[in-house]
């Protein structure tokens, strides 16, 4: 990969995770030729638009049509081209889930689908722009790999691993500008494959996306109490690292699943899945956006709501430790 | 062309939309950071100021009148030119709207369904309240009853398919009582219509079925009030559309034609400017 300075990090965790988004897909496009963006008029909104005058040819904007732009994706990709399509979260997979099923997944194509703004990112937009769906959607479709970065760096990692990977891929966005960095130097990113970033014996914390900062907040808030707290980045809900589960399973005696989605279909729902081939597997409990529609309110009022920031996941651990 | 017994009518819209223009720009200035989609609200405030306080029928007392005409935004972004009408209607009280999108108000980015304050579906996800205002204008037909539908459409949302897919629709089933408005102001969320998706509205419209108007000047009152008022009386049996020529963030000077006030938040002087350009008329 190309080497991201320290001077970049900084710049990217003040400008938040849709500028990595744009800056690491104009870089794919500089290295390979058969790399292109599709957009249903969201070129702002996707930071897309550095692309659109550095590679006019590999550009394509369908106008707001969701399922066209799936279906035209799904054309490109049949021929040979890397399609990356960059959407909202909350509109994208939902409207056009059977394009991607029926032209994606089920013909396995090299298309990479990109959702902004997932979970309550967009705040006082209200509901109809919220992603708290788009997980369960694209996980349930045979083929899809869904992957969730964390921070900054992460989505830079996660996005080039999309390109690199031969199948469709479904990258979700959550986290904005002021973001932390959590992963302050280079680490081995794959597919597939879970972080430990913290270890820890009584409770373990297993979060994807952004969350992963509120989880290792909570973490020191609950060592300050003599818990010690397991921190697991799961960043690919499917396929799950199982093999992280089982080391969990087997070590940790409460599992609290964090995740940005409805508790149904998301990250949650996948441990719970794996989880009941267990006779003896510990207690799960899910904090997530719940399975309602959100009141109104900006993203950290959300998260407040739901119990998603530091201070109520460690009550909630502690809570549910006893 | 306009019939001189709407004189006096086409006075009080116009006061009525320089109101519903205050109220806008009050309403996005307060949402602070947050944000507001001035533009495409902008544009549309004739077209929905000469639906509530032109033609439509309806009780603020009584939200669920059911003989009122309804009123359905498709182009959902644009809530503020619909909260602004419904607070001069008498609908929502005006010491509300400075909860615009704050936390726990009901007033949020996008119309949520609230029949207390006469907001009749939810929209923001484009394409789906024109389909939906279809069904209801099915539903009335069926009833037999005498309302009709009024449906606000974005041009920029004529690229959906669902919209063609209710266009064929509606012309199928004869809705003579749905009548959309296509707010064309040219301009969509990444540029302008022209260069996104040039398609001939009109000819689409009337290749499927539906009877046209343009009118020309958009944020015209008075041209708005006479399409609406022939297409209320046509006899046509179809459904009717009027395609309004308007200019996107119509009324402030830096937001007209503009492709970057699509949606972002207003700073104070900002503010001042567009208060000054409201009061200079
Ligand atoms: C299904 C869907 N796709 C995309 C969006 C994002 N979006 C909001 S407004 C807009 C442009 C709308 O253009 P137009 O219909 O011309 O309305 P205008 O803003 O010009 O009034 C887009 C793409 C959305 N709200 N819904």
């Amino acid at each position: 990969m190309s080497h991201i300075s320290q001077e970049k990090l900084q710049e990217w965790s003040k400008l938040g995770h849709r500028t990595v988004l744009g800056e690491t897909l104009e870089m794919l496009a500089a290295e390979n030729p058969r790399m292109c963006t599709v957009t249903a008029d969201l070129t702002p909104t996707a930071r897309l638009t550095g692309f659109k005058e550095k590679y006019p040819d590999r550009f394509f904007d369908v106008g707001i049509a969701e399922q066209n732009l799936i279906d035209f994706s799904a054309g490109l990709a049949i021929e040979g081209l890397l399609p990356f399509v960059v959407a909202m979260s909350g509109i994208v997979p939902m409207r056009c889930a059977e394009q991607m099923r029926s032209a994606v997944g089920y013909m396995n194509l090299n298309v990479k689908v990109i959702g902004i703004e997932a979970g309550v990112r967009f705040g006082p937009l209200g509901n109809t722009h919220y992603g708290m769906d788009d997980i369960a959607v694209a996980r349930v479709i045979p083929n899809i790999t869904v992957v969730c970065p964390s921070d900054p760096l992460q989505v830079h990692k996660a996005v080039r691993a999309a390109a690199e990977y031969e199948g469709p891929v479904y990258v979700r966005l959550t986290g904005g500008p002021g973001f932390p960095v959590l992963y302050p130097e280079d680490f081995d990113f794959q597919i597939g494959k879970a972080i430990e970033y913290r270890p820890g014996r009584d409770v373990a914390f297993i979060t994807t996306g952004s969350l992963l900062a509120e989880a290792v907040e909570a973490a020191d808030i609950l060592a300050g109490k003599g818990i010690s707290a397991r921190v697991v980045d799961m960043h690919t809900v499917k396929p799950l690292d199982t093999d992280m589960l089982d080391t969990v399973f087997k070590q940790n005696k409460l599992i609290i699943t964090v995740e940005e989605h409805s508790p149904i279909g998301g990250l949650g729902g996948a441990v719970a899945e794996y989880k009941a081939g267990f006779s003896d597997s510990p207690r799960q409990v899910m904090a997530s956006l719940g399975d309602r529609f959100q009141k109104l309110g900006d993203h950290e009022f959300l998260l407040k709501e739901n119990g998603l920031k530091a201070p109520e996941l460690a009550s909630l651990a502690e809570k549910s430790n006893g | 062309m306009v019939k001189a017994v709407n004189g006096q009518l086409v006075e009080e819209i116009n006061r009525k939309a320089a109101a519903m223009r205050r109220n806008v720009i009050e309403m996005g200035y307060v949402a602070g950071d947050r944000g507001a989609h001035f533009g495409p609200a902008l544009s549309s405030i004739e077209i929905v100021a000469s639906l509530f306080f032109g033609v439509m029928k309806y009780d603020p007392g009584d939200p669920y009148l059911p003989d009122r005409d309804r009123f359905i935004q498709s182009k959902g972004h644009a809530c503020l030119a619909y909260y602004a009408a419904l607070i001069e209607a008498g609908f929502i009280p005006k010491d509300l709207m400075y909860t615009f999108k704050a936390d726990n108000s009901f007033l949020s980015g996008h119309p949520s369904r609230n029949m207390k304050y006469g907001i009749e579906i939810s929209s923001g996800s484009l394409g789906n309240g024109f389909a939906v205002a279809c069904g209801m204008a099915n539903a009335a037909k069926m009833k037999k009853e005498n309302h009709r539908v009024y449906c606000l459409v974005g041009d920029g949302e004529c690229n959906e398919g669902l919209v063609w897919e209710a266009v064929m629709n509606a012309a199928k089933n004869r809705l003579h009582n749905l009548i959309a408005i296509i707010d064309r102001n040219g301009v969509q969320l990444s540029g302008r219509t022209a260069d996104i998706m040039d398609i001939d509205i009109e000819a689409g419209w009337n290749a499927f079925g539906w009877e046209v108007l343009v009118v020309e000047e958009g944020n015209n009152a008075a041209h708005l009030l006479d399409a609406l008022i022939r297409m209320k009386d046509s006899r046509s049996g179809k459904p009717h559309v009027i395609i309004a020529n308007t200019i996107k963030g119509k009324g402030i000077s830096f937001m007209e034609n503009s492709l970057s006030w699509h949606a972002r938040p207003m700073n104070k002087e900002q503010y001042e400017h567009a208060i000054a350009d409201l009061e200079n008329g």
